[in-house]
């Protein structure tokens, strides 16, 4: 059986619609968050207080297929889609700093300028790390699945806490950071 | 979990002073902004909420203007949310791992702040997953830090639970220092055999025997010591597997006596690796690595004294190589854990991809991609072979040169000794006995980077152990807790429950069951339907309210024969490895054959017993004869219904089914709802067409409470249920 609640939400999704400069105008809300307004050539404009840009591809192609959603609400549970923009570059220099501020805080990978300690204790690492957000001290349970190599050479580090760190090239960390982690690579 | 964090003063400085009625609530650190990674607070009080930094405060919002507070979960972070006039704002950003549940108190608390103006400051007691000294995380599952434990107490407990194995803990220690004086008793010998015997060369027939006697006393002692070597072999064995058996009887009956909720926090593998793994650390240091780890403490500080005592010159060649070697095994250390650790990364991946690709193998042969698993599988194991390869060549090779190192005080001892010798100032017997206490000297060094962490991992173990051991049950029974037999009056007075006190699943529940009423209990998933019968079954202890059964606080029946009084059926039907006898007689197995056939007809599963190859002796369970779902669930049934209980549970007992057995499950607890209590969780409402009355949980609250006439002519939720059900069987049609 479906819960007649599941039902309808299921029935009342409302439809994505590929977003362009030309239907959609993205503004700084009240609240230093983002606003958009929706054009429609047959009827009224349709006002979001806030919508909630998502990046399809966080890792392969951070500036493309970003997902302008709703917030999530207790109410309605689990925002919708409300469109979705094939390609950031499409619109103004000033939309896109707004949405590009708004995804980096949202997907906060600091970058790890450079290792001072890595201690391994009881099945952990513990790291004591200099990043791009300040220095940082995080603790790293399973070394083996949380550092993670893409084909370009990045390097990502999972942290406990769900946090991630990024090494954009391992090549260029200094001599010794490199060596406290080089195991893993 | 802490939801009070103490302000650094610079930060406390900043805050202005308190309204009238202002009381402080919450003060939760923030962990990004713009960015960067700081460490600020945010300080709730019930008009305000402050955030600050280092001395600044960055904002404050009036509590009184805000709504729709809500949590946004990130990457790796979190933003607190909230409406002001009406607008969306982002308040703070926070550590998910650390702080999420602490917000989610929070959350919680301004929600009714704002629809309900409850001000009730919550508390919470989900456990730290932090240190609080120290701020590591404790051992996962646990609330141990491996950093900040008490090593003495837990040494302490382990003494006290090791009474009656003394003796033969004690016994391999013994057995290793006898031992011991064996080793420094035979170069003395061998010395005296030597200056006295085989160096002077005289031939007269006293000294023959004398010498023979000396030949005969090493070769007993070598014969005892083997004796003793095969007692203290036979004895530790015996000491080992003692120790782990009383270890893991006694964890195992621990975790028996735990309430549900304290073990369903921890996971069937967590548990599973305490009694396994932990108990066998903890059991191979105590037994095996202990005593060798004291017995060469002493054969070192033994021969040290020796050496001292017989030549302080000379000791002095003994110690000159220590250093040197030492700090090449220390350094060497280094290497080799980071050789071992790539091998093993290596293993695993190939582990990992080895077992991927044999658990997908459909998928990989029905995309014709065999060979680039071959390829794939060969690179990996070509890589870990290597590594293993270059691994063991280094090794091996400059181990033997640390033991060459180390050697080197014998060679000095040799040279010099050898000049003293020439010289007459020493024997040559005292040479070899010298020479022989040196190498006694040298074995520990080579095994001193090993020592320390197995005593971290023994007392990491033992910890893991011990707090299961100390855990304290949350539900026990009464003092006065009475055998009462029930008649199966239930009633539900204001009852709230939350499995996490900020978040209430039930909320004032009022329902009384007449004896032998069957209750439809329905509802959308997550509106506490199981909750209510885990309380009524007092899995869980209700928060605020009570349960009565028959009159009687639940709480004050004792838990036995309060569960031994009830017969329940969940929707997942467990089954025990063993005959469908021994599983119907799970509950009471005093039942006889009459009993256990009675129950099986009663639930319609004596036919399809009877078409069992074995009848009632089948085997179920894991290794037994696969059953159908429906089968499985009439077993479960009969086993609920063996000791007649005067109270039955069903937990979605029927959702998994097909029409047809449904309708042979229906009739079966149609039959045996019978004259006594029954209450039935359902999502298909065919299943409770027969029930007295039906009760509509929403959200945590009675919804609605009848019979099925009442609340279809009320037109309410249950109404609505029933239409979309009719609906989506029509379009089946």
């Amino acid at each position: 059986m479906q819960d007649t609640e599941e039902i309808k939400a299921l029935f009342d999704k409302r439809e994505s619609i590929p977003l362009t400069p030309k239907n959609a105008t993205f503004t700084r809300s009240e609240g230093g968050l983002i606003s958009l307004t929706l054009h429609y050539p047959d009827k009224e404009d349709e006002y979001f207080e806030r919508v909630v840009p998502l990046r399809a591809f966080p890792i392969t192609d951070p500036e493309d297929y970003i997902s302008i959603r709703e917030p999530d609400t207790i109410d309605k549970g689990h925002g919708d889609e409300i469109g979705l923009i094939d390609h950031m570059a499409d619109f103004d220099e000033e939309t896109q700093k707004m949405l590009r501020a708004e995804l980096n805080r949202h997907y906060f990978t600091p970058e790890l300028t450079k290792i001072q300690k890595v201690t391994e204790k009881f099945g952990y690492l513990y790291f004591e790390c200099t990043t791009s957000a300040g220095p940082v001290t995080f603790v790293m349970s399973n070394p083996y699945s949380n550092f993670r190599s893409f084909e370009d050479g990045r390097v990502f580090l999972y942290d406990i806490d769900g946090n991630c760190f990024q090494i954009t090239d391992p090549a260029k960390l200094d001599k010794a950071s490199l060596r406290k982690i080089e195991i893993y690579l | 979990m802490k939801l009070m964090f103490d302000l650094p003063p610079a930060d406390e400085a900043v805050i202005p002073a308190p309204e009238p009625g202002e009381k402080r609530m919450y003060c939760l650190p923030f962990n990004y902004l713009e960015g960067m990674i700081v460490k600020g607070y945010m300080l709730f009080t019930n008009r305000h909420i402050y955030k600050v930094l280092e001395g600044l405060l960055l904002n404050t919002w009036d509590v009184s203007r805000m709504s729709e507070f809500t949590i946004e979960q990130m990457f790796g972070c979190s933003g607190l949310y909230a409406h002001v006039d009406g607008k969306s704002h982002c308040l703070c950003l926070f550590n998910s791992g650390r702080n999420l549940p602490r917000y989610s108190v929070v959350l919680t608390s301004f929600q009714a702040i704002v629809e309900e103006h409850d001000e009730t400051i919550l508390t919470s007691e989900e456990p730290e997953r932090f240190c609080p000294k120290c701020g590591r995380p404790f051992v996962q599952h646990t609330t141990i830090c491996p950093f900040c434990q008490d090593k003495k107490k837990i040494y302490k407990k382990l003494w006290g639970m090791t009474r009656g194995l003394r003796l033969l803990m004690f016994f391999p220690l013994g057995v290793a220092l006898l031992s011991l004086v064996f080793r420094f008793v035979v170069p003395a010998i061998q010395r005296v055999a030597i200056d006295e015997y085989i160096i002077p060369q005289n031939d007269d027939p006293t000294s023959i025997r004398s010498f023979i006697l000396i030949i005969v006393a090493i070769v007993s002692i070598d014969l005892i010591q083997r004796a003793v070597g095969v007692v203290q072999s036979r004895i530790s064995a015996t000491s080992a597997n003692r120790f782990t058996l009383m270890l893991r009887s006694v964890l195992f009956e621990k975790i028996q006596t735990l309430s549900l909720s304290s073990v369903q926090k921890k996971s069937t593998g967590d548990l599973m690796g305490r009694i396994n793994n932990d108990v066998a650390v903890v059991q191979n240091f105590i037994t095996n690595l202990l005593p060798s780890y004291l017995s060469m403490l002493f054969s070192f500080v033994f021969a040290l004294v020796i050496l001292l005592v017989m030549s302080p010159l000379m000791s002095l060649f003994v110690f000159i190589p220590i250093p040197f070697a030492l700090t090449g095994i220390i350094l060497f250390r280094k290497t080799v854990n980071r050789r071992n650790v790539r091998a093993w990364i290596l293993t695993r991946r190939t582990d990992t991809h080895l077992q991927d690709t044999l658990d997908g193998i459909r998928v990989v042969k029905s995309y014709g991609n065999e060979e680039k698993a071959v390829r794939d599988f060969k690179a990996n194991t070509t890589k870990q072979a290597r590594q293993e390869e270059s691994n063991a060549s280094l090794f091996d090779t400059v181990f033997p040169l640390f033991g060459f190192l180390l050697r080197f005080g014998n060679y000095l001892i040799l040279l010099f000794g050898n000049l003293w010798v020439f010289g007459g100032t020493m024997t040559i017997g005292e040479l070899n006995q010298f020479n022989t206490y040196a190498s006694i000297i040298y074995e520990p060094i080579l095994q001193i980077t090993v020592i320390p962490r197995s005593i971290s991992a023994f007392s990491t173990s033992l910890g893991k152990i011990l707090e299961i051991l100390e855990e304290e049950p949350e539900i026990y029974d009464a003092p006065a807790a009475d055998h009462v037999k029930l008649k199966g009056e239930i009633s539900i007075r204001n009852v709230t429950f939350g499995y996490f006190s900020y978040h209430p699943i039930l909320k004032h529940i009022n329902v009384d069951i007449k004896k032998g009423e069957m209750i439809g209990i329905v509802g959308h998933s997550g509106c506490g339907k199981t909750t209510l019968i885990n309380l009524i079954m007092r899995l869980y202890d209700v928060t605020q309210g009570a349960i009565y059964m028959d009159g009687k606080d639940i709480r004050e029946i004792s838990q036995d024969s309060l569960r031994t009084q009830m017969g329940v059926v969940l929707q997942e039907t467990h089954l025990f490895s063993g005959s469908v006898r021994d599983n119907l007689k799970y509950a009471m197995p005093q039942a006889t054959n009459e009993e256990v056939i009675r129950a099986a007809k009663l639930a319609n599963a004596h036919d399809f017993i009877m078409r069992l190859p074995e009848g009632y002796n089948s085997m179920v369970g894991e290794k037994g004869y696969s059953l159908s779902g429906g089968e499985r669930q009439r077993i479960a049934i009969a086993r609920a219904l063996i000791h007649d209980p005067a109270l039955l549970i069903l937990d979605e007992a029927t959702a998994a089914l097909d029409t047809e057995t449904e309708k042979l499950i229906q009739d079966a607890i149609d039959r045996v709802a019978h004259g006594r209590t029954t209450l039935v969780i359902a999502h298909r409402l065919s299943t409770l067409r027969n029930a007295d009355r039906i009760l509509v949980l929403d959200h945590g609250k009675v919804a609605e409470f009848g019979t099925h006439l009442e609340l279809l002519q009320s037109k309410g939720i249950y109404y609505k249920l029933v239409m979309s059900q009719a609906r989506q069987a029509q379009e089946k049609d």
